[in-house]
This record gives structure tokens, C-alpha cells and sequence, in this order.
């Protein structure tokens, strides 16, 4: 055994010590409380949908004739296809789930303030290669739903001032959705998003790393007690426990509510009813709400601002001298969040 | 939360994703076991049976293999339950142990099946070895075979034939549908059914002669005559007095639901140029969604009610016998309940039936209003049930517009007036009397007319088949009643006149140009040149030249 360790430690000139220094980062307490540990939740989320979205990908095959019936074949006659899908489906709406729930912890924490501005930007970077990877993901399945859904999405894109007629040709392959538009939201599903969303994550948590995990000290913890506790084993324990957690919730979600196919995409009848996934319902209500000119350009003003949030927030504090005029607004927002999907839920138009 | 406690919980938590894991697993085997048609299938073996199981698996393993995939092997209904018999029945004997009879009927059926027993006994059905002294039999029996055996007029290389069996034709085409009177071999040569068994309402015969003379193979096995046996036709006239054979539609031995639910099933007998309702159902709106969503049916579903398990489209049983959302899921074994036309006879009659389910034919009002038991109106009412599961009621009302009205008109265009002129040719002698049937020309073109054409066409707008309606139907209708009928009627007619029978063709010829000269048919001569009156035979040259 120990001729192997050595064999080894020649090749990998990284001692057990080092190693236990780079991962046993300290720790604050406050990480003790479950509700800060979903950080890791997305991460482990998107672990589940690069397994599963390989299993996925050795049968759906990417093209109008092929799609919807290989998506079939992987629902009804694949051995455990249809529980692939179904945790592929489910994953797929818990991370973006968990990525917005991240992402309001810690605005609600102020946690992107200085010197961890950049981070909230690569953060927001990451909910939209997350949200975009959700859309491509349900236009792959070729049903009426998510064929329209695609085309009212390019037609959005369309609206935008300057770059969205080369935005919509870019995603489509064309002026309209056609034979070339499924490979490319193929390959942007399957690769280029995941790629991006791994270098992000590598940058956030290299970020993370840097400036250490915001400390939110309790006032009423004794002072001689120590601040910090150790990642491994303590935190990784908890991490893993969510992690398993999670892996029932989703086989629990397959099972009792699996992954289910609309008719096949026929693109001479638009359905009386068209609606993108959920994640979409807010953008969607607000499209309904005013002219598609202004919601574009206001979307795309929220989605900005959303982006120099951390500078905004400061420049808040000083016209106004309110120390927590960001999290007054943050309710606000979250109300008009919650309020325009479940309006859009509610009613058929 | 300390360390151990946090290892615990991930111990635990471990465990329940392995049970998920290992429940994902049991999904998929049952999913894919369901698929293959083999499902987990828990086959009680009852003491009773477990000798016949095991012997039986190895003379004719068909037989078990298919009984172990029935409901009754798992409610554990196994071979002597339903083939055994009681001392006194005429077809029992002791087979290692156990008295049992071969035939299985339905009053055997309606030990434990008694509402279904009931619907069906009271059904057309059970009454379709009725047939067996029609018209159609007339034709099996006499014109394509012979009533009696006859002796072989040349020899038949490699196969001795001492006697022609006549009957054959009957045998295998009329009885396998119709069924047949089962018979057993006498001693004496005669056969014995139930007509010289006379059973009594237990069903055990009470002609003791008769049950004397059943001749016994050397096991001491009751002889069924194979004229009679196999034979699975839907009226079977049952040695016990009982009529029916639910095997018809259910098959043995594994009396399969799902298969009675699909219109292959009735298609054994309901197809061909007389009554092809299983290939109108093909060209039907309702037969094309049938085979496009089969596979979404739900054929397996324990009630299988239109509405509530299913909508994708209906089948011959979702029409006339399954039960739907409508009705609060009645199933009826009397595919007649729901029928509002009879289109068999040569001239459509509403389904007004009496007490043993008889088409009432008494025209006085009074006379028929006593006898009515159930009105068609009920039985429609019950049909639209059906179909208002997936039609809206003005579009089922619609439907009910255009049948009525198209076998109204085929009634009164080409079927009263045929009748009226066989009639008409009868009443003059012009044709052999009957029964000799099929003896003349004109009786094959009548015979055609209505009972394939004439019924094809009613069938086809019965069941929303329209080239079966027009094309298949009143057009070869029209053809034959135009380009046949008539011209065969006046050749009649006028072959009398030249045999001197002057009054015979004037009546039957009065009842023709009657007949050719209402709206409907004028068309038909209205065009053509008038024949030339001959001039009298008595005339004298004053009186022509007077008349011209």
C-alpha cells in the first residue's frame, strides 16, 4: 500500500496535507442553517441533467422527421427511458427553480456588495444560459407546444431594436423555424450552453474561493466560540444529505408524474392555446400586458439593470441614505414575479 | 447537528433512494411485461383441476397455456368448474374421476355469469340457429348441396368416398356462424338433439328412450355427431335445452374481454356481400380512428366504459353492448337493445319487439300497440347515448334524419314494390309455388336485390359507410331492380300471354306499369317511345279504315 502511495505522490506531487488544506476551507457558522446550503443545490442539479441528458442523447435524434417519434421511442419502448426523461424533465425545473431561489437569497442578503460584484454578474450570467438551456431543451421535443413556443420566442426576438432580425436568424437557421433549426437547438442545448454554464460555475465558485463566502455573524453567538467550522466532513455531510434528499424528491417526481407527450408539431395548425414552460409564464404575462415593442425593450431594461444591480443598489442607498432600499424593492419585484406567472397559469389566454 | 447524527441521516436517506431505485426497477419490468402481453400473472390452480392442468399440459398444452392467461385461472375458475356435468345430463361421463361434459353451454356459463346469461339468452343471438329452416338455409341445404347423401359418381384418386355428404356446405358455412342443433349419435343411427331429449327447466332430459339410445365411445364418452360438433356458432341449440355459445364471442379457454371488445371478433360472421358491417365499419369514420389509436384503448381496462376509460373511437361492442359514461357504464349482452332499424328482412321494420324480443310485424294499431313490449324509440334513445359521448345532440339527431330517410326510401322505392311483384307473379301462378325456391331466374335476381345489395346499402348508412351506402348498395340496387327485375317480371308476364294465360299477364303486368308509372319511377320509361297498340284480331277493313 504504501509503495502505491508513494508510486502515486511521484506522479501527483500534491500531499494528503495540501489536499485537505485546499478543500477544508473554513466555514461560517451561519452555513449551519440548511437554508444557506442550497448554493450547491443547482450544481448538483445540473450534475443529474449532464448524466441523464447523455443517456438522452444515444437515441433522440435532432430533425423535424425524427424528433418527436425518437422521443417517443425513449418514453414508451426504451428500457427506463421514460424514468430518463422524466428525471431529465424534473431536474431540469428544480435547478431553474434552485437557481432563482439562490439568486434571491442572496440578493436579499445583499451578499453581491462589494468586493463581490462581479460574481452577481456571473450569477446572473448563469440564470440565463440556465433559463435558455431550459427553453432549448423543451423545443428539442418537437410537440405543438414547444414548436410554437420556439416560434413565438424567435418572433420575440425579432422585436428587439438593432440585433434581434440577427438574433432571430441565428437561433432559427433562417427567417423561419425549418429543417436546420432543431440541430441548432440541439447543439446549443447539448453543448454550448452546458460548456458555458461549467466555465461560469468554475469562475463562480473560483470566485467564491477568493473572496470567501459572506459572513452573516449571529449577534447572540458567544464570542469566544469559534466563527468558522471545517467543509469536510461537517459541510459536505449536509451537502451530501440535500444531495440524496433531492435524488428521492426527483425518482419520487419521475415516478408518480413522469414526463408525458403533446401531439407532434404541425406547423399549418396553431393550437388555440400556446404557452411556454413555466420559468417562462412572467415574460410571457408581461408580453400580454403591453405593446411588443415596450415589453421587449423593458425586459430587456429589467434584464440590464438586473445585471449592475450591485452598483445600483449603491447608488439607491446614497440618493435615498436607506440602508435596505434594495430589499424593499426586492419584494416588490418578487410580488410582481409571483403575481404575473400565476396569473399566466390561471387563465387559458 | 452532530457529525454521527448527519452520518445517520445519509445512511437512511441511502436506503429509501435504493428502495426508489429498486421501485423505478419493478416499474419497468411490469411496464415492459405488460408490453410482451405477459404480465405478473398469479394462476390459481384449483385442486378440482390441478389433474386435467397437468395432463392437458402435455396432450394439448394450447389449451392450458391459454387458460392460464384467462381471469379465470387467477380467480382460480378452473377446467371442471365450468365443463362439469350432473348425473342425468345426456352428454356427461367420467373422465378419471371427474363427470364432465364437452360442451360447455350457457346455461353452464350462467352459474356464476347469471346477468350476462340472462341479456344474451333473451338476445337475436341466442336465436340465430333459427336460420336453420330460411331461405338461406333452403339455399345451403338444397341448391348448393343435398338434403340427402348420395353415392359418388367417379372415384376420388387416394381418397375412398363410398357417400357424399350433402350437407356439408351447411356444416361448415351456415352452422360455425348460425350455430346448430347439437346432436348426439343414437344407437340406431338416428341423432339425438334436444328436440327428442326434451329437457325439462333444469335442463336434464326427460325422454328416457332417447337418453337410452346415446351410442358411448369405449371410455363411455357420449358420441357428438360431427355434423354438430365443433361448433362454437353463436345459436347453438345446446343438448340441455339452452341456446347460445358464449364461446362465439369470447373465445376458449381463454375468454378474452379484450378481444370481444375489437371488430375482428364480430367480423367472423358480421362480413361478406349479405351483411358486411365489419367492412363498413373499415370504411367508417369510427373504423379509420379505430385503427389509428388502437394502442390508446385501453382494451385491457377491467369495465372498459366509452367516456370514462376510452374516447378514442368506437367499436362494435362500445356501440351495441359496452357500457358508456352516459348510461352509468351498463353493459348489455343484447346487442339488439340498442338497434332501432331491423335491416335483415327484405323490407326494413322499426324495432318494436314483444315479450320474447320479436319484431312486432301487426299492422292494426291497437292490435300492435298491445303487443309492443319495447319500442324502437327506447332502443334509439339508448343508442344516442352512445354516440352523444362524443357528438353533440343536434349532430346525433342529424344522423337519425338521414338513416331514417334513406331506408324509408329504399323501402318504398325498391323493397314493397319487389315484394309486391313476386307477390304478384305468385299470386298468378306465373312461378313455381313454394317452397321450391331458386327454381326460377327472377327468384335468384329478388333474392340479390334485397338480401345482399338491398341490405349492404342499409347497413352502409347505418353505420356511416357511404360508399357502402351508394356505391356497393343502391346503386347495384337500382341496377338490378332496372336492368334485372323488371325486364325478368314482364318476360313472365308476357310468356303467359303467349301460353294463353291473357288475365294472369294483365294482372301481373298491372301491378309493373303501376308500379313504373309513380314519380319515383317515371324516369325510368317516360323517355321512351310508346309501343304501337297491335290492331284487333276481329277488325274488318271498314272498321280500320274508321279508325284511321
Amino acid at each position: 500500500m504504501g509503495r502505491i502511495v508513494a508510486w502515486l505522490q511521484e506522479r501527483v506531487p500534491v500531499s494528503a496535507e495540501q489536499l485537505a488544506e485546499l478543500t477544508n476551507e473554513p466555514v461560517p457558522n451561519h452555513l449551519k442553517k440548511w437554508w444557506f446550503c442550497l448554493g450547491g443545490t443547482p450544481a448538483y442539479l445540473f450534475v443529474v441533467q449532464i448524466v441523464t441528458g447523455i443517456l438522452l442523447a444515444l437515441y433522440y435524434q435532432p430533425s423535424p422527421e425524427t424528433a418527436y417519434e425518437s422521443i417517443r421511442y425513449i418514453t414508451n419502448e426504451a428500457t427506463f427511458g421514460w424514468f430518463l426523461r422524466s428525471l431529465h424533465k424534473w431536474a431540469a425545473t428544480l435547478m431553474i427553480a434552485a437557481v432563482i431561489l439562490h439568486q434571491m437569497r442572496v440578493y436579499f442578503t445583499a451578499a453581491y456588495r462589494r468586493p463581490r460584484e462581479l460574481n452577481w454578474m456571473i450569477g446572473m450570467c448563469l440564470l440565463m444560459a440556465t433559463l435558455l438551456t431550459g427553453f432549448t431543451g423543451y423545443s428539442l421535443v418537437f410537440e405543438q407546444l414547444s414548436y410554437w413556443g420556439a416560434t413565438v420566442a424567435a418572433n420575440i426576438s425579432d422585436a428587439v431594436p438593432l440585433v434581434g432580425r440577427f438574433a432571430k436568424q441565428m437561433l432559427l437557421g433562417g427567417d423561419e423555424y425549418n429543417a436546420r433549426t432543431l440541430s441548432r437547438f440541439y447543439i446549443l442545448h447539448a453543448a454550448v450552453l452546458p460548456t458555458t454554464i461549467v466555465l461560469l460555475v468554475v469562475c463562480h465558485i473560483a470566485q467564491v474561493r477568493m473572496h470567501g463566502v459572506t459572513e452573516f455573524p449571529d449577534p447572540q453567538e458567544p464570542p469566544d466560540r469559534p466563527r468558522y467550522f471545517n467543509f469536510f466532513p461537517d459541510h459536505m455531510l449536509s451537502e451530501l444529505i440535500i444531495g440524496l434528499i433531492l435524488m428521492i424528491v426527483l425518482c419520487a417526481l419521475a415516478t408518480v408524474l413522469p414526463a408525458t407527450m403533446g401531439p407532434k408539431a404541425d406547423p399549418l395548425t396553431t393550437p388555440e392555446v400556446i404557452k411556454p414552460e413555466w420559468f417562462f409564464y412572467v415574460s410571457f404575462r408581461w408580453l400580454k400586458l403591453f405593446s411588443l415593442s415596450f415589453a421587449v425593450i423593458s425586459s430587456g431594461f429589467i434584464v440590464g439593470a438586473m445585471f449592475v444591480w450591485p452598483w445600483i443598489d449603491r447608488f439607491l442607498r446614497w440618493i435615498t441614505g436607506i440602508e435596505d432600499i434594495s430589499v424593499y424593492i426586492g419584494i416588490v419585484a418578487t410580488f410582481l414575479l409571483i403575481g404575473l406567472t400565476v396569473w399566466e397559469a390561471a387563465v387559458s389566454h | 447537528m452532530t457529525i454521527r447524527s448527519k452520518q445517520i441521516i445519509i445512511a437512511l436517506l441511502c436506503a429509501a433512494f435504493i428502495v426508489s431505485l429498486i421501485f423505478v426497477q419493478w416499474m419497468e419490468v411490469a411496464r415492459k411485461q405488460e408490453e410482451a402481453g405477459v404480465g405478473i400473472r398469479h394462476v390459481s390452480i384449483p385442486v378440482s383441476s390441478a389433474t386435467c392442468v397437468e395432463c392437458h399440459q402435455k396432450s394439448s398444452p394450447g389449451i392450458i397455456d391459454h387458460w392460464k392467461g384467462s381471469t379465470h385461472s387467477v380467480k382460480g375458475v378452473g377446467c371442471v368448474e365450468c365443463h362439469q356435468a350432473e348425473k342425468g345430463d345426456a352428454d356427461a361421463f367420467d373422465h378419471y374421476g371427474a363427470l364432465i361434459a364437452v360442451v360447455v353451454t350457457p346455461r353452464d356459463c350462467g352459474r356464476c355469469h347469471k346477468t350476462e346469461t340472462a341479456e344474451f339468452m333473451a338476445s337475436h343471438h341466442a336465436r340465430a340457429g333459427n336460420i336453420l329452416a330460411s331461405l338461406d338455409n333452403f339455399l345451403a341445404e338444397t341448391v348448393e348441396g343435398s338434403r340427402v347423401p348420395f353415392n359418388p359418381h367417379s372415384p376420388t384418386p387416394g381418397h375412398e368416398v363410398s357417400k357424399v355428404n350433402g350437407m356439408a356446405f351447411v356444416d361448415t358455412g351456415c352452422k360455425q356462424c348460425h350455430g346448430s342443433k347439437i346432436a348426439l349419435e343414437a344407437t340406431d343411427g338416428s341423432l339425438i338433439t334436444f328436440d327428442q331429449l326434451k329437457p325439462g327447466p333444469d335442463g336434464k332430459p326427460t325422454d328416457k328412450e332417447s337418453l337410452a339410445k346415446i351410442k358411448k365411445a369405449s371410455n363411455g364418452r357420449p358420441l357428438l355427431h360431427s355434423s354438430s360438433w365443433p361448433n362454437t356458432g353463436i345459436g347453438r341449440l345446446n343438448l340441455d335445452g339452452s341456446l347460445g355459445s358464449c364461446s362465439a364471442c369470447h373465445s376458449r379457454h381463454d375468454f378474452s374481454p379484450r378481444r370481444a371488445r375489437q371488430p375482428e371478433n364480430c367480423g367472423k360472421c358480421h362480413l361478406g356481400p349479405d351483411h358486411p358491417q365489419k367492412e363498413i365499419y373499415e370504411e367508417s369514420k369510427h373504423g379509420v380512428a379505430f385503427r389509428d389509436l388502437k394502442d390508446h384503448m385501453n382494451l385491457d381496462a377491467e369495465n372498459w366504459v366509452l367516456g370514462v376509460d376510452y374516447s378514442q373511437a368506437p367499436t362494435c361492442a362500445s356501440c351495441h353492448m359496452s357500457g358508456n359514461k352516459n348510461n352509468g357504464g351498463k353493459i348489455t349482452h343484447d346487442p339488439g337493445e340498442r338497434i332501432s332499424w331491423t335491416n335483415r328482412p327484405p323490407v326494413s321494420l322499426v324495432m318494436d319487439t314483444d315479450s320474447k324480443g320479436e319484431v312486432v310485424k301487426e299492422t292494426d294499431p291497437a292490435k300492435r300497440g298491445e303487443l309492443i313490449k319495447s319500442t324502437w324509440q327506447e332502443k334509439r334513445a339508448q343508442m344516442k347515448n352512445v354516440c352523444l359521448n362524443c357528438h353533440a345532440e343536434n349532430y346525433v339527431d342529424g344522423f337519425y334524419k338521414q338513416y331514417d330517410d334513406f331506408v324509408i326510401t329504399y323501402n318504398e322505392k325498391f323493397a314493397k314494390p319487389g315484394q309486391a311483384i313476386m307477390k304478384a307473379l305468385y299470386d298468378q301462378k306465373l312461378l313455381t309455388p313454394k317452397p321450391a325456391e331458386f327454381d326460377d331466374e327472377i327468384e335468384w335476381t329478388w333474392y340479390l336485390l334485397w338480401h345482399h345489395e338491398g341490405r349492404r346499402a342499409r347497413h352502409g348508412a347505418s353505420m356511416m359507410a357511404p360508399d357502402y351506402a351508394h356505391w356497393h348498395g343502391t346503386f347495384e340496387v337500382a341496377e338490378r331492380f332496372y336492368q334485372e327485375f323488371i325486364p325478368q317480371a314482364r318476360e313472365l308476364a308476357h310468356k303467359a300471354e303467349e301460353a294463353g294465360q291473357e288475365a294472369e299477364a294483365k294482372a301481373v303486368r298491372t301491378v309493373i306499369d303501376g308500379i313504373l308509372d309513380r314519380p319515383e319511377h317515371q324516369w325510368f320509361e317516360q323517355a321512351k317511345p310508346k309501343p304501337i297498340p297491335k290492331p284487333a284480331a276481329a277488325s274488318t277493313p271498314a272498321a280500320s279504315a274508321a279508325g284511321g
